[in-house]
């Protein structure tokens, strides 16, 4: 097990640095001066030359990937050209919680909400209230995050203007996060019903369950204790996987409710041009992504031996 | 006179053509079995939007009408109501369709392509070729691929060959790793070894003998990643860097739309409509051609 996590953890390293050099190119991928993007229109020439040789964008390429490297591994990500020039770790870190606090209600919701639905429809196959939640389901995997954004300010905050729709939890307390969360959330919630429906409806068929019905167990403790467990485990991984992508989907939900966290730090330095920022939001959030991914194999390779083996 | 109900062929031929016909039809019926028809409707129409869109909309998309803005839906003039700028929203969707289309397809064909490469070369020659690759597609996949998404079109400058770029070259992935999964089942076959035993180049088996087995699974792919390259370009569009304005996308139709959501229902509400249609339909073709083309049939 242990030698286990140490290959997985050495993989993530290698895809982490792989990372750090495609983002390193990313930002060289125009082809002209760097630079020049960050500066007004009206920067001079001289301006030019000066930013370009604090920068180091005038010495030689492997020279400037071996700066950035050091720099990385002294954990020193740069500093930004807006937000009163401070170090990009700072901004980034300031963040986190509020886009943690974001995804993780996001993540509750589905699970809840969406596990609930799933084992429901499950256990009564093709009902009225399955076939509604399937039609449901394909239409909520069909909408895009931010109009089902849109689609909640119209109704909760324009019409019967029951929640505020902009700023963070500090600002508007507990009731600012409802909307975004389910915005975020809500995606989610249709994926992880399919995959409960199907997998219980699985198990439910399986000998293991008809072993426990003839003994006489009573239909609802058959669903919840026994179908119900079985059927979490697919969820679960689903659940760890979908986190990564929750981070990207944050980026579009934290513009329209205007949420502090690290997604609308990269949309706000993209449109400042400030790319030492963008570059470091993109850096922590894949290297938060790497995490998640190794703790979900070793998570998978914990509950099934066989992963390990091979 | 006879009295048949039925209209007798006149002569030998016509009768063959009459088979002819029935065949055929019976051919189609069994092709489209349970094929979701709204979806494939809607497909269709919007593959013709997409097409002549400049034949069916009634107004121009880009023409502004300041006297004209946020008229709500009316039958008689402008069927889905007008914009901020007074443009006809309904021939907006129109000419967005096209966006959305043209960029979906294109896209879903280059991450495809790539992938597809990918997977074949990493499945056929395995050992080291294969972790190589293998770990390359997980270092893309563990990009945030909007965020990076965001960055490239950002740094290249917005048009639609960018945007197409951008998302062909961080979606191939999915195909990547499904195609490679495939392709290894398929050189443990007997026909496989076979070949190689002949003497067959590798590429020549990537080619000929494995290549058209895993059609099936790459129509499948990519339909269901036209949603998402869909949703990838509204998304974008919607935070300001997807195609160039005027260009209408129905994404940065949204974005125009967030002002406006005290004063208009219609405006942030109908593009949106479209948007999870054309995905719907997307994803329901691709459920009904997975089930449709169950591995223990033929291949299309």
């Amino acid at each position: 097990m242990g030698r286990y996590i140490l290959k997985r953890l050495l993989e993530g390293i290698i895809t982490l640095w792989l990372i750090t050099l495609a983002v390193f190119f990313v930002l060289r991928l125009g082809g002209g001066n760097p630079v020049e993007y960050m500066l007004p229109p009206e920067a001079t020439q001289a301006d030019v030359i000066a930013l370009t040789k604090a920068y180091g964008f005038d010495k030689p390429l492997i020279h400037q990937y071996y700066v950035f490297n050091k720099k990385l591994l002294q954990g020193d990500l740069g500093t930004a050209l807006a937000w009163d020039k401070r170090p990009t770790l700072e901004l980034v870190w300031e963040r986190v919680p509020a886009t943690l606090q974001l995804t993780t209600a996001s993540m509750v919701v589905a699970v809840i909400i969406g596990v609930t639905i799933g084992a429901i429809s499950a256990s009564r196959p093709d009902s009225m209230f399955d076939r509604v939640g399937k039609v449901a389901a394909i239409i909520g995997q069909s909408m895009p995050v931010f109009w089902v954004g849109l689609l909640l300010i119209l109704i909760f905050s324009v019409y019967l203007n029951w929640l505020p729709s902009a700023g963070g939890i500090e600002r508007l307390g507990w009731q600012g996060i409802i909307m975004p969360a389910a915005s975020l959330g809500f995606f989610l919630i249709a994926s992880h019903m399919r995959i409960v429906r199907s997998t219980m409806i699985e198990v439910l068929e399986s000998d293991y369950i008809k072993l426990v019905r003839s003994k006489g167990l009573p239909s609802r403790m058959v669903i919840w204790k026994h179908a119900f467990k079985n059927a979490s485990i697919p969820v679960f991984t689903l659940f760890f996987v979908n986190f990564a992508a929750l981070v990207s989907g944050a980026v579009v939900t934290e513009t329209i409710f205007a949420w502090p966290g690290i997604g609308r730090l990269l949309v706000d330095s993209l449109i400042l041009r400030d790319y030492p920022t963008t570059q470091a939001v993109i850096l922590f959030a894949s290297a938060f992504i790497v995490f998640i991914n190794i703790l979900v194999d070793v998570m998978y390779a914990w509950l099934d031996p066989r992963i390990r083996v091979s | 006179m006879s009295n048949d109900a039925v209209i007798e062929p006149a002569s030998q031929e016509a009768a063959a053509d009459k088979n002819k016909i029935l065949r055929m039809l019976d051919t189609l019926r069994n092709v489209f079995r349970g094929a979701p028809i709204f979806s494939l409707v809607f497909l269709t129409i919007a593959l013709i939007c997409a097409l002549f869109a400049p034949l069916i909309a009634p107004y121009s998309p880009i023409e502004t009408n300041p006297t004209n803005i946020l008229k709500a839906p009316d039958l008689t003039n402008h069927l889905l109501g007008t914009d901020n700028q007074g443009r006809d929203i309904l021939s907006r969707l129109i000419h967005g369709a096209q966006t959305s289309v043209m960029i979906g397809v294109l896209s879903v064909l280059l991450a495809a392509t790539v992938g597809t490469v990918i997977g074949l070369v990493s499945g056929v020659f395995r050992g080291w070729v294969d972790r190589i690759l293998m770990r390359f597609t997980d270092g893309f996949l563990a990009l945030p691929y909007l965020m990076v998404a965001l960055t490239a079109v950002s740094l290249l400058g917005s048009s639609v060959i960018n945007v197409i770029l951008v998302i062909g070259l961080l979606r191939w992935m999915g195909f990547a790793r499904v195609l490679r999964g495939e392709v290894l089942k398929l050189v443990e076959m007997d026909f496989v070894r076979l070949a190689m035993a002949a003497g067959a180049s590798k590429t020549r088996i990537m080619i000929t003998h494995i290549f058209p087995n895993i059609t099936n699974t790459l129509l499948v792919l990519a339909t269901l990643e036209l949603g998402l390259a869909v949703i990838v370009e509204a998304s974008l569009s919607f935070l300001g860097l997807g195609v160039p304005r005027p260009m209408p996308s129905w994404g940065s139709m949204l974005k125009d739309s967030q002002l406006y959501i005290y004063l208009t229902w219609w405006f942030p509400v109908i593009p949106g409509i479209a948007i999870t249609l054309l995905v719907m339909s997307a994803n329901l073709t691709g459920d009904w051609l997975r089930d449709r083309l169950d591995p223990t049939r033929r291949q299309l």
